[in-house]
């Protein structure tokens, strides 16, 4: 078990590198004149433009460019903002803006799960009959109709009918958080009940229940000592990821409710050519991503005895 | 027999909701069940085996229910239970049911032990440790070597013959009275077979238990059981007992399906099989069911249903073979060699 968790953790380090390496890459192969303004490729001559880009190292052989990046990354260093924050460190940058994306994504989460799950599981035990109708209406009104729309419903129902405040301030981030947190959670609550649904559901039909049945277990304790526990697993698996990945933050839902988080950020930096932001954001997002799935399977793996011998298995 | 059935069933109509159409699984079909025997149902796939049976238990899938009959067993009609906790007075403790195929039928999540435990827990009142020791103990019962750790053990870690083993560990745990066994041996391996019938046999001895079984297997009927009921399109068209059923079949749908046996076929001859398909249940069907597929049916098969002719006291077949207006019918060639092959005497007919 051991065994299989260092194996796997050094597949997730090599993912993450691989991705970086990637990006760097791709960004390096974006002609020269992306590192200027509009206003600076037109004044600058060329031997000052040569003279920035060199002093920025640019002009030194692609690998040596690429060791110093991989430098900086140990040290949690992706270069300073060009356009952004001009001067300003990436990870400062950055750093200022999770918080708000975080809290907000972390707190929807929350909701989704105390909410999205018990759907999940009271539409599974009363399978098409009026609950399980109810909750499946709302997992497609929500996916099928665009979030702009729910937002707005969101939005004119909070601002005008309970007075809340439509966009989000930093001097009150307690009470102008709740509409962006209600509406990041809508999806999510969908979501987590569609799936808490149907792999109960799926379980619910296996042979296995048919033994407890006959056994002479009662419904009651069929779901919660094996129906829940097994449809939990292949949820759990996603759950750890979902928790990182908030920090990335929404982009439609910030732009929407004008919070100063991480959801407009890469897009931003990518139409404004920052692209040490860029940079810094792929690989944190990587990141975050990998370790994310590393720690899902590590769940699984805890909750799944199939998964431990599997691994015993392929490292021996 | 003159003992009195410890289950009776009488009549029993079962119907399934399907897409808002009615399908008549179960035609008005009865059985007595006497303690102690071993009692093999044989038919073809969808004869409606495994929907009797499981009526014993009140496990119908959710679009199913007993509509007409009645199953008399410890003097209460069972067949009127509505509520689970009516059928919990009897799953387990009274009736349980070994399923077909034991790869899926643990929890691939949970211990090999806590499963049996859990069972013996809900049916017996012992608890914790004491719970856990029996259920070590039933796994030594059904022939698990080295019990205390394998107790320990996920199903994945089971062979399919152990797991099968660990399915009728679970199914007997609580002592019941009888013990369906729902094609216990279709899904493994032959030399495993062999194996699993021993020991529900042994089992049957040891805890005095009632068994049914449910197969396709000739075979297998042939091992084990004390008499057998033939199915078809959902009623019992023949049953007495086995050497009867082998011997001196009555019923056309037993001579066909006792022809279509590889053992019997005849060097160099095509193996007979039984042409058509069986009735559309949806339907009401007319007349014996079996009469489309067979060759020798009577005009009045096709008009009204017969009734049940005794052929010996435990004997009975549900044909018009067997009224006395009937013309003279004579058993098929494969049936005569059949008897002649086992070297049995001439069993008293009509």
């Amino acid at each position: 078990m051991i065994k299989y968790t260092i194996k796997r953790l050094l597949q997730s380090l090599l993912t993450v590198l691989v991705v970086a390496t990637i990006v760097f890459l791709l960004l390096r192969m974006l002609p020269n004149e992306y590192y200027f303004t509009e206003d600076q490729v037109n004044k600058l001559s060329e031997e000052e433009k040569n003279e920035r880009l060199r002093a920025a190292g640019l002009l030194d052989p692609i690998g040596e460019q690429l060791l110093r990046y991989y430098g900086g990354l140990v040290r949690f260093d992706f270069g300073d903002s060009r356009r952004i924050q001009t001067g300003v460190p990436v990870l400062k940058v950055i750093s200022e803006r999770f918080m708000v994306s975080m809290r907000l994504g972390v707190s929807a989460l929350l909701i989704a799960l105390a909410i999205g799950i018990p759907l999940g599981i009271l539409q599974a035990m009363n399978k098409d009959k009026i609950p399980d109708h109810i909750g499946t209406a709302y997992t497609v009104f929500i996916n099928a109709v665009p979030p702009l729309v729910s937002y707005s419903l969101i939005l004119v129902f909070g601002a005008h009918v309970l007075g809340l405040p439509s966009l989000y301030s930093t001097r009150r981030p307690g009470i102008s958080s709740i509409l962006p947190i209600a509406c990041l959670s809508l999806a999510s609550i969908a979501h987590y009940a569609l799936w808490t649904r149907r792999y109960m559901v799926d379980e619910m039909n296996k042979d296995y229940i048919r033994l407890a049945r006959i056994k002479g277990m009662s419904n009651r304790n069929i779901m919660i000592r094996h129906v829940l526990k097994n449809a939990f697993v292949p949820l759990a698996q996603y759950i750890p990821a979902s928790f990182l990945l908030t920090i990335s933050g929404s982009l439609l839902a910030e732009r929407f409710f004008s919070t100063p988080g991480m959801g407009p950020l890469l897009t931003d930096a990518i139409s404004r050519y920052d692209l040490n932001v860029v940079q810094g954001c792929v690989v944190i997002y990587a990141t975050l991503g990998v370790i994310g799935v590393f720690l899902g399977d590590v769940l699984m793996m805890i909750f799944d005895p199939r998964i431990r011998l599997v691994g015993k298995g392929e490292t021996r | 027999m003159s003992k009195e059935p410890i289950l009776s069933a009488k009549d029993i109509e079962i119907q399934f909701s399907l897409r808002g159409k009615t399908l008549k699984a179960i035609r008005r079909c009865s059985l007595d069940l006497y303690e102690g025997e071993t009692l093999a149902i044989v038919g073809e796939s969808g004869s409606g085996k495994s929907v009797f049976t499981k009526s014993f238990l009140g496990m119908l899938d959710a679009n199913g229910k007993i509509t007409g009959g009645s199953i008399m067993y410890g003097g209460v009609d069972i067949a009127q239970y509505k509520t689970e906790k009516q059928w919990m007075t009897i799953r387990g403790k009274k009736i349980s049911m070994v399923m077909q195929d034991p790869m899926t039928s643990l929890n691939p999540l949970k211990k090999i032990g806590k499963q049996i435990q859990e069972s013996i827990e809900l049916n017996q009142g012992l608890k914790g440790e004491a719970a856990r020791k029996e259920a070590i103990e039933m796994l030594k019962k059904v022939g698990i070597p080295d019990a205390e750790r394998r107790a320990n053990q996920y199903p994945h870690e089971f062979s399919g013959g152990m797991r099968q083993r660990v399915v009728i560990a679970i199914a007997v745990a609580c002592r019941p009275q009888i013990l369906i066994c729902d094609e216990p041996t279709t899904a493994l391996d032959v030399t495993i077979q062999a194996q699993i019938l021993n020991l529900i046999r042994d089992l049957q001895h040891e805890l005095g238990m009632t068994v049914i079984y449910i197969t396709h297997d000739l075979g297998v009927v042939a091992n084990v059981a004390d008499r057998v009921a033939v199915m078809y399109a959902g009623q019992i068209v023949e049953y007495g007992q086995v050497n009867e059923i082998f011997y001196n079949p009555w019923h056309p749908y037993t001579w066909a399906l006792l022809s279509s046996l590889p053992q019997l076929g005849i060097k160099g001859e095509e193996l007979p099989t039984i042409d058509g398909t069986p009735p559309n249940l949806f339907q009401e069907v007319k007349g014996d069911a079996f009469a489309p597929r067979n060759k020798q049916a009577l005009a009045i098969d096709f008009e009204e249903e017969p009734p049940f002719f005794s052929v010996s006291p435990t004997h009975s077949a549900k044909t018009w073979y067997l009224d006395p207006r009937a013309p003279k019918v004579e058993q098929p060639k494969t049936i005569r060699l059949l008897r002649e092959k086992m070297g049995h005497e001439e069993v008293t007919g009509q």
